[in-house]
């Protein structure tokens, strides 16, 4: 029969690379009409970065996500770019945007301060104006200043910026120090149904709360977050590269490498934890690689719950959940006796 | 409507096409269809405000996606493109004696073929530079390439493969990362011992945490080896052009890295080299290296025309690199109320043939080994060993997924033995602001506890308790 069971598992990752340099550098032109573009040597490879780096100058701008354009990934065009790993393009490659986005600002805001009469440190870009602080009623459209700053002023408002993370290398002895600028946390809960005839294990349900600084993009979040349990179920149920003998993998292809397809997708709800760190570009920090970390073992602490069996093995197919069943209940002679009397309970 | 069905027929005509007249394996370059969708910018509305963080904006790249109109490097042809195949060794261990390329070179439509002396350094790897672009001397696992083909058609090329003949001495070889790690094991790069990397996380002193413990558990848990399978292979399209300046689109995650490797294995300046990487069609880590980018470079130097490759799905478990397996041992001591007072971690990870990523991924275990806890008296230990099987590299959460599997199943199982909630035993030990790492750094913005209460309240934990 189906036993019902539910897991939690909390996690914690770093966002960045391990001490190691993984700088970004980025520019930010803004065009004569105000709105802007960026260069950035991230790869956009599915997940929405480009989209949440172009949120992010246009909100260093004042303007509008549709305003931004961003332009990616050639070696040629565009500056370097530790790349699409660990967790970091948003808070690095973020905060290298922000920061050119800044610089391009500042050029807008020189123009801007004799137009308004005022001193540049008093402006803010908002809402696609220039406006000077607590007196927004004196303001000039950001694409007015734009085109004066390049068509009469002769001063393109380009700004170019990187960003590295601070670290403090670790001690080879102890492995003391600070490896990581900043760390993002999550819980997730799985309910599962294990089937302890057949040892097969549903995922029914997850619970997914995430922490990533501020989301610059809560649907991206979202999105990030259910892939990565898709992934995370496989890892846990399905997913295994076999060998033969001779070191020779025998099930590369779809067909006998299982992995977790629509129908196995558990309901998922996400919540995406209020924090906010002061390192990030707005407070934000990553989500990408997180969300498929505690996803495993949630389910395996439901299958525990739900038959008592502990899997320490990866995946935990269905073969080896029953088997842990069987071990068990021959342990527990007394136990199936009593069970098999009253069936159903 | 009258577009709509049109949209239809085609592709009703296409499939037909493909079913019964077109050879697959052929593969064409695509000609674009006229375009008989409306073109017009509908930008959501949400784009257009602002403040613009925090906005639940589609995404810039949605409609192209939506509309079938993204181009991956597969899409892409350039006049007189050739394909590409590399000849995999299928064996785990062994000495490579001869390559016998010529019946193979002259096939009706192969262009070229290279193997790995041609390539001028022939290594490349993010920290140890132990993998061949192409094996010349050693092969190491079953899926290391050993000569690449350059031809009219892929199936041509797939043809002239079969017609390369390697002659291999069997080495012994070693799969198991238990036996890598004993004294008398073969050494996967003799003569260094096949533990390539360790790491060491200590703080406080063990001992005593152990000796102060009422209660102490212990146990091992073993992860498996996965891919990364992103739904895009591996794909690149090498040009090499008369000013000897070569263009490389390639589904590289990091193509600043890239371009350093490869002007590095073609021993080039790196401002003759541009690499170009479309929109990637899921990385998740296995993207995040240089593959066959060098090979289709030379492919193309040798023939002067565009050389694509695109990896089968088999290439992408055999020859990229995969999620380490690793042994994980944990024995921790704790109060009566659940406390956790010492910790003890031993992790094994099996790197497979190269080291790849994998001492960013030891790093990242071995830090992140004691989850999310305070514990005063720790002891982390990791090791990554040769074995003679597919390298483990990067792949998402870098050794994360594999530690929390273990420390939370053991959190579990130390609770169910106090009969504690494993709720309450997560949040009697959780970070809190300001809390001391394992590595002793001070964490700032630490939300485990806000997290674990969140979940507990949406999934409904206290209510369900039975």
């Amino acid at each position: 029969m189906k036993r019902r069971g539910r897991g939690i598992a909390c996690m914690w990752y770093p966002i960045g690379f391990t001490v190691a340099a993984n700088p970004s550098a980025a520019v930010v032109k803004i065009n004569e009409d105000g709105t802007a573009t960026v260069l950035t040597g991230t790869v956009e490879t599915g997940q929405g970065s480009l989209t949440v780096l172009g949120q992010i100058a246009a909100e260093e701008l004042g303007i509008a996500t549709d305003d931004v354009h961003v332009v990616s990934a050639d070696t040629d065009a565009t500056p370097m770019d530790t790349g699409a790993i660990a967790s970091r393009t948003t808070y690095v490659t973020g905060n290298a945007v922000r920061l050119a986005a800044g610089k391009a600002k500042a050029i807008l805001f020189e123009v801007a301060a004799p137009m308004l009469g005022v001193k540049p440190d008093q402006l803010e870009a908002r809402d696609r104006k220039i406006q000077v602080k607590d007196y927004p009623q004196r303001n000039l459209a950001l694409g007015e200043v734009a085109n004066h700053a390049q068509v009469v002023m002769g001063q393109p408002p380009i700004g170019a910026a990187s960003f590295n993370p601070a670290t403090v290398a670790l001690d080879p002895e102890t492995g003391q120090g600070k490896p990581f600028s900043t760390y993002v946390y999550a819980t997730q809960i799985a309910e599962v149904d294990v089937d302890d005839e057949t040892g097969e294990v549903e995922v029914l349900r997850i619970v997914a709360a995430h922490d990533c600084g501020t989301a610059i993009n809560p649907m991206l979040v979202e999105g990030q977050i259910e892939g990565g349990i898709s992934m995370g179920v496989g890892f846990a149920l399905q997913e295994e590269i076999l060998f033969d003998d001779a070191g020779r993998q025998i099930n590369p292809s779809f067909t006998n490498y299982i992995m977790p397809t629509s129908l196995d997708m558990p309901a998922i709800e996400v919540d995406i934890v209020k924090s906010f760190d002061p390192t990030g570009p707005f407070g934000a920090k990553g989500v990408g690689e997180p969300t498929a970390v505690p996803t495993a073992a949630a389910i395996l602490n439901a299958i525990h719950n739900a038959v008592g069996v502990r899997i320490t093995s990866l995946p935990a197919t269905a073969e080896k959940v029953l088997a842990a069943i069987k071990a068990k209940r021959a342990q527990e002679p007394k136990r199936i006796a009593a069970r098999a009397r009253q069936p159903g309970s | 409507m009258a577009r709509k069905t049109d949209i239809g027929e085609r592709e009703q005509r296409v499939t037909q096409k493909t079913l019964h007249s077109v050879d697959e394996t052929l593969r064409l370059p695509a000609v674009t269809p006229p375009v008989t969708y409306p073109i017009e910018t509908l930008v959501p509305q949400v784009r257009q405000q602002t403040p613009a963080v925090g906005q639940r904006a589609t995404r810039s790249d949605g409609r192209m996606h939506g509309l079938g109109q993204t181009r991956y490097i597969d899409d892409l042809a350039f006049p007189g493109m050739l394909y590409a195949k590399i000849k995999r060794a299928g064996i785990a261990s062994a000495r490579i004696k001869r390559i016998d390329t010529r019946e193979a070179e002259a096939m009706p439509g192969v262009m070229a073929v290279l193997t790995g002396r041609e390539i001028p350094v022939n290594s490349f790897g993010p920290s140890l530079k132990d993998q061949p672009v192409l094996a010349d001397d050693r092969v190491f696992h079953a899926g290391d390439g050993v000569a690449a083909v350059a031809a009219v058609t892929e199936q041509i090329a797939l043809e002239a493969l079969d017609k390369i003949k390697v002659e291999y001495e069997p080495l012994p070889a070693v799969f198991d990362p238990l036996e890598a790690l004993k004294d008398d094991a073969h050494k996967v790069h003799a003569p260094n011992s096949n533990v390539y990397a360790t790491k060491i996380i200590k703080k406080g002193d063990i001992d005593k945490g152990f000796a102060a413990s009422d209660r102490i558990f212990e146990g091992r848990f073993r992860t498996q080896m996965v891919e990364h399978v992103p739904l895009e292979p591996h794909a690149t399209i090498a040009v090499w052009d008369p000013n000897g300046r070569v263009t490389i689109y390639s589904t590289l995650g990091r193509i600043t890295l890239g371009r350093a490797d490869v002007a590095r294995t073609l021993k080039m300046p790196i401002n003759r080299i541009r690499i170009i990487a479309t929109i990637v069609g899921g990385n998740f880590g296995g993207k995040n290296e240089i593959t066959q980018e060098p090979v289709l470079a030379l492919l193309s130097k040798k023939t002067g025309r565009p050389v694509k490759g695109t990896f089968t799905r088999t290439e992408e478990f055999i020859a990229t690199t995969t999620r380490h397996p690793i042994i994980m041992d944990y024995k921790t001591g704790v109060s009566k109320a659940g406390k956790i007072l010492a910790r003890k971690v031993r992790l094994v990870l099996d790197g497979g043939a190269y080291c790849s990523w994998s001492e960013t991924t030891l790093g990242k275990a071995c830090i992140l080994a004691a989850g999310p806890y305070n514990i005063d008296n720790l002891l982390a230990e990791a090791f990554v060993v040769y074995t003679n099987k597919t390298m483990t590299g990067a792949m998402r959460g870098f050794g994360a997924p594999q530690v929390c599997f273990a420390y939370e199943s053991h959190m579990d199982d130390i609770a169910c033995a106090l009969n504690i909630d494993p709720l309450d035993i997560r949040l009697l030990n959780a970070f809190e602001e300001g809390s001391s790492s394992p590595t002793g750094q001070v964490l700032q913005s630490v939300v485990v506890k806000d997290s674990l209460l969140q979940a507990a309240q949406r999934f409904g934990w206290k209510e369900a308790r039975s």
